[in-house]
């Protein structure tokens, strides 16, 4: 069974700038794949040329097998796509939209009431869609993409815009949806959080090149733990903790000690802890930990050069 | 039951154009001429013929009117979709995106159509109406109704050039500026240079040379307002289907 999606060197110019440089992914099928990037990292345009909108300066992409830049409609009707312009007509009701689309593809009627009942919005079809919340419009945009149940579904920043019970609300449905409906999901986000709670596999995009690809889990047990720790004297600590051969990170809540390969994290623990309390540091937390997507993220995607001057903090939810 | 794959999206567009002020723009543009004669009728001294009406009808229409209803339908046409930014959704449909383009234009010619169909309806009316008024003043002669659509044929068809340009334009550009500014400028250009000979060649120009006395502006601006019209609505689908939306 060939793969959902599967790129091969796609390559796209906008004049001088490079924007997606030689990416080769690979979508398994069933996967709720996670595509990560800053704002730029050229996520959109790889979407795009996905979707058949924008043509690749080099290179293919394959939707199902389905070479698009042979056969567009071929491969767009595997695909069904939520995008950041949800493109709904506000003075029409959220049914009349979907019928719109349901016309166009030449499905029958029926396929609206069952995709309004997979993402739970059947009350709400009848209302004007200029009446929606963003969360609803979203639910509407999945719906959409969902008409003739296509077998990929892309979508791009789905949960961008939505409060703290959208975005669970979401994550609960992104989850769920490869087993509810059979299909793919290829999600971009620049939400790690999100990614990390709803996708099998990731791909991190960082100034137009694919830096890692994989599943999750395997690319997180890959990795050496590494120790969390919280100490009333942070810089003392970090020279302590380097001296004795740690690389030594600030995070979000105190510092973070990388461990070697191999080395073993409880007794690493011990050792460091002993160490600080000898130093006379007060330790008020420390212990061992799984690498996290976020920390994946910052070691395979630096900031721009010029970015990193003004050290703006990434996007991170 | 679902329509053909050909007939879909002008179904589409039909339903969405339906729900728009397209509907509010075709009634209001014959109505204000039918306004415009009626008050005419009613400041007549004498009866006039029923010619005269009609011609007067079809010179404002051809004239002012119909430039300026087109760039406003063309614009609102086109802003259906750049306005809640479709195109992306629409382009990534599983079908030739020339359909979705062509569609537009048919809805669009087809718009133009009923509203040169209702201000000769209305003309009639708004005439009829008047002379019930004042009944002195009932036009003189025959209403030659076969002589009268065939004139608002011509400048029908004379006009779609200028109606592919200006949809040409509202469809490329997602700001509705820049074919207001096509719109107005044409039309201007239209009134300043009235009597311009070379106005036969001016696609704004075309529909109103339908009036013309001399047989060769006639002949001349309805086979390059009807021919380049075609071939320039052809060369538009081709152009936007195949140009990417980034």
């Amino acid at each position: 069974m060939p793969a959902a999606i599967e790129t091969r060197g796609l390559t796209r110019c906008f004049k001088r700038h490079l924007a997606v440089d030689s990416v080769s992914m690979t979508v398994p099928d069933r996967a709720v794949y996670g595509f990560l990037g800053r704002n730029g990292a050229g996520k959109t345009t790889t979407l795009k040329m996905l979707l058949g909108l924008i043509r690749p300066s080099e290179g293919s992409a394959l939707v199902c097998g389905v070479d698009i830049g042979r056969d567009r409609i071929g491969a767009a009707r595997k695909v069904g796509a939520l995008l950041e312009a949800h493109g709904f007509y506000g003075n029409l009701s959220g049914r009349e939209n979907l019928d719109l689309t349901r016309s166009l593809l030449g499905l029958a009627k029926s396929e609206i009431d069952r995709v309004l009942e997979v993402v739970e919005m059947t009350e709400h079809a009848r209302r004007r869609v200029s009446d929606y919340s963003l969360g609803m419009r979203q639910r509407l945009g999945l719906a959409r993409a969902m008409l003739g149940a296509p077998p990929v579904l892309v979508l791009d920043e789905p949960t961008n815009g939505l409060d703290p019970d959208g975005i669970a609300d979401m994550r609960r449905f992104l989850r769920a949806l490869p087993e509810r409906t059979g299909a793919t999901v290829l999600l971009s986000s620049h939400l790690l959080g999100e990614i990390e709670q709803t996708a099998t596999h990731v791909g991190i995009l960082s100034h137009g090149k694919l830096v890692l690809e994989g599943e999750l889990g395997r690319l997180k047990a890959d990795l050496a733990p590494e120790i969390a720790l919280q100490t009333d004297d942070a810089a003392r600590a970090t020279a302590l903790a380097r001296a004795r051969g740690f690389d030594v990170l600030p995070s979000d809540d105190g510092l973070v000690a990388r461990l070697k390969p191999g080395e073993d994290a409880r007794t690493a623990s011990a050792s460091l802890n002993r160490a600080l309390i000898e130093a006379d540091i007060a330790v008020f937390a420390i212990g061992a930990r799984s690498r996290s997507l976020e920390g994946i993220y910052r070691e395979v995607s630096p900031p721009a050069p010029t970015a990193a001057t003004a050290k703006p903090r990434p996007e991170f939810a | 039951m679902s329509a053909s794959p050909f007939l879909a999206p002008l179904f589409v567009e039909a339903r969405k154009l339906n729900r728009s002020l397209a509907a509010l723009l075709a009634v209001a543009a014959p109505s204000l001429i039918a306004i415009f004669l009626f008050f005419m009728v009613l400041r007549g001294k004498a009866p006039m013929p029923w010619g005269m009406w009609t011609m007067n009808a079809a010179g404002v229409w051809a004239f002012f009117m119909l430039p300026m209803s087109v760039t406003a339908l063309t614009a609102l046409a086109a802003h259906m979709e750049h306005g809640p930014k479709s195109w992306d959704h629409l382009r990534a449909l599983p079908l030739p995106r020339w359909r979705l383009y062509a569609a537009k234009v048919v809805c669009v010619l087809a718009v133009v159509a009923v509203m040169s169909a209702a201000v000769l309806a209305m003309t009639w009316g708004a005439v009829t109406l008047a002379a019930a008024i004042k009944p002195r003043l009932t036009p003189t002669g025959p209403f030659e109704l076969a002589l009268y659509a065939g004139l608002f044929g011509r400048i029908y068809l004379a006009a779609v050039l200028m109606i592919a340009i200006q949809l040409w334009v509202a469809l490329r550009y997602a700001s509705f500026v820049p074919a207001l500014a096509v719109g107005i400028g044409g039309t201007f250009f239209s009134v300043v240079a009235t009597s311009a000979k070379q106005g036969v060649f001016f696609p704004w120009q075309m529909p109103v040379n339908m009036l013309a006395t001399e047989a060769w502006r006639v002949q001349t601006a309805l086979g390059l307002g009807l021919g380049l019209g075609m071939v320039v609505m052809v060369g538009a689908l081709a152009h936007l289907s195949r140009r990417e939306v980034l």
